[in-house]
């Protein structure tokens, strides 16, 4: 990631993040696409000064589809104490990342790539622990429901 | 709490404040709502301090049950056999109101014991108006009484406009619930935790819980309701209930559960909604002070000015730097 500032060719004093815009095809860099599988891909476009990292979630079953929506929603709306997150996904994809020059002073590079590897790992534990915990208390209320007819 | 209690807390609450000081006067009048539409009026005049009148508003039934007088079938047997004396129905029942009862706290048994569980089965006039029907059933299920009319689909309000089916039958009685949820992130919740009921009953412990089966279709038994009374988009719930789950004691607390099924499957759905929530925010707090780590607060000074990038003053504070 090696980020500079650019402030922008077609308008005065403006400094947009390159990569959101797409207009000047000499700024952007090839697009890579890396996918685990059908279900799950990792959409990384870069530019001069941005780079924006795009995800797309396995969502197995009805109950995983919405607690992915749910849970990346509520994230997606608190992305300004993110800062390094963008508010809505790219469209095909359920979350989306923007980090800009600007980032990368304010923080380590390394400590900020950390941090997207942590997140993507962070959201699959709690997905798959909230799908859990949905279970579990089922299983339960199913329990106590039935034991009171023996 | 797990399960729903029967009695309503408020109520009994109040009862036994009155009972306590049956010969204090004070002016009483309250109003409060129960889940499912219920609502309760309960009125003390300093006049009478020992009269308290209860007024029991019912949720509206939807066409194809039946509510002959505003109130289920045998509503009004199930009330003098379970009161007593110590309460009067009065009719017509209170403006807006389906039931009203005058209770005589004066004709309560002196034995406190008796009196406490009268107190509390009070306090379930719930259960005993809205699961008179049900509990008829059941009742002749348990003295395995050959049914008159055999086979005949009942329809039980158990919710605003919506009911659940029960067919009895000699030896067994079916009840079939078409579960409905407005919201959809509701609806998969409650799928999901249905289908654990089905799990659950196949472990061992629960062999003599009665048979739990789900389908997103309407069952067979259901096959002569019309179709407006069957829209469920979490599916249908059915249970068969034997003779063995409703002898002696265990009639009460088997006609309460079947009553209130879906109101305790919406009621954990909602706690499971909120339980998620604070996770996820515990989960974004941890986050942010992960990133927060990535921020080095010693090293800003020593960034090299090369690196540095302006960033573009708003015009307002452009001005005001330039008038300083």
């Amino acid at each position: 990631m090696c980020l500079q500032n650019f402030p922008c060719q077609e308008v005065e004093r403006h400094n947009k993040p390159e990569v959101e815009l797409k207009t000047s095809s000499e700024l952007i860099l090839n697009p890579i696409l890396i996918c685990r599988n059908e279900a799950e891909k990792c959409l990384i476009e870069t530019s001069i000064n941005s780079l924006r990292i795009s995800l797309k979630v396995r969502q197995a079953d009805e109950l995983e589809n919405i607690l992915t929506k749910k849970f990346l929603r509520f994230l997606s709306m608190r992305a300004e104490a993110f800062q390094v997150l963008r508010r809505k996904p790219v469209p095909g994809y359920d979350i989306s990342f923007l980090i800009t020059n600007y980032h990368c002073e304010d923080m380590q590079k390394s400590k900020l790539i950390d941090f997207i590897v942590q997140f993507m790992e962070d959201i699959d534990k709690e997905i798959s622990e909230l799908k859990m915990s949905v279970n579990t208390r089922g299983r339960l209320v199913a329990a106590e429901f039935l034991k009171q007819f023996i | 709490m797990i399960l729903l209690q029967s009695h309503s807390r408020f109520l009994l609450q109040t009862l036994l404040n009155r009972v306590q000081n049956v010969d204090k006067g004070v002016e009483l009048d309250y109003q409060w709502v129960e889940f499912d539409d219920v609502r309760y009026h309960v009125q003390v005049s300093t006049k009478n301090p020992h009269i308290v009148l209860l007024s029991l508003s019912l949720p509206i039934p939807p066409p194809e049950t039946d509510f002959p007088g505003g109130l289920p079938s045998g509503a009004i047997e199930a009330i003098k056999v379970s009161y007593g004396v110590v309460v009067q129905i009065l009719d017509p029942p209170r403006d807006g109101f389906n039931l009203t009862l005058k209770l005589n706290l004066l004709k309560l048994p002196p034995d406190e014991d008796y009196k406490q569980s009268l107190l509390v089965k009070i306090a379930s006039v719930r259960e005993i108006v809205l699961g008179a029907p049900l509990r008829m059933v059941l009742k002749r299920l348990g003295s395995r009484m050959m049914i008159p009319n055999g086979n005949q689909l009942i329809a039980l309000v158990h919710r605003p406009k919506e009911a659940f089916f029960v067919i009895p039958q000699v030896e067994k009685v079916i009840v079939v619930y078409p579960m409905r949820f407005s919201d959809s992130i509701d609806t998969v919740l409650a799928t999901s935790f249905l289908q654990e009921f089905v799990e659950a009953r196949r472990t061992s412990g629960l062999n003599n819980a009665p048979s739990c089966s789900w389908s997103s279709t309407p069952p067979l038994e259901l096959k002569k309701v019309p179709p407006e009374a069957l829209s469920a988009n979490a599916g249908f719930v059915s249970f068969v209930i034997f003779p063995r789950h409703v002898d002696g004691r265990k009639l009460d607390r088997t006609v309460w559960s079947l009553l209130t099924f879906h109101a305790y499957v919406s009621y954990h759905v909602k706690c499971s909604e909120g339980f998620m929530h604070t996770r996820m925010r515990r989960r974004v707090e941890s986050m942010i002070q992960a990133l927060d780590r990535a921020k080095p607060d010693g090293e800003k000074a020593k960034r090299s000015p090369n690196s540095r990038s302006f960033k573009r003053l708003s015009l307002r504070e452009a001005r005001t730097n330039s008038n300083s």
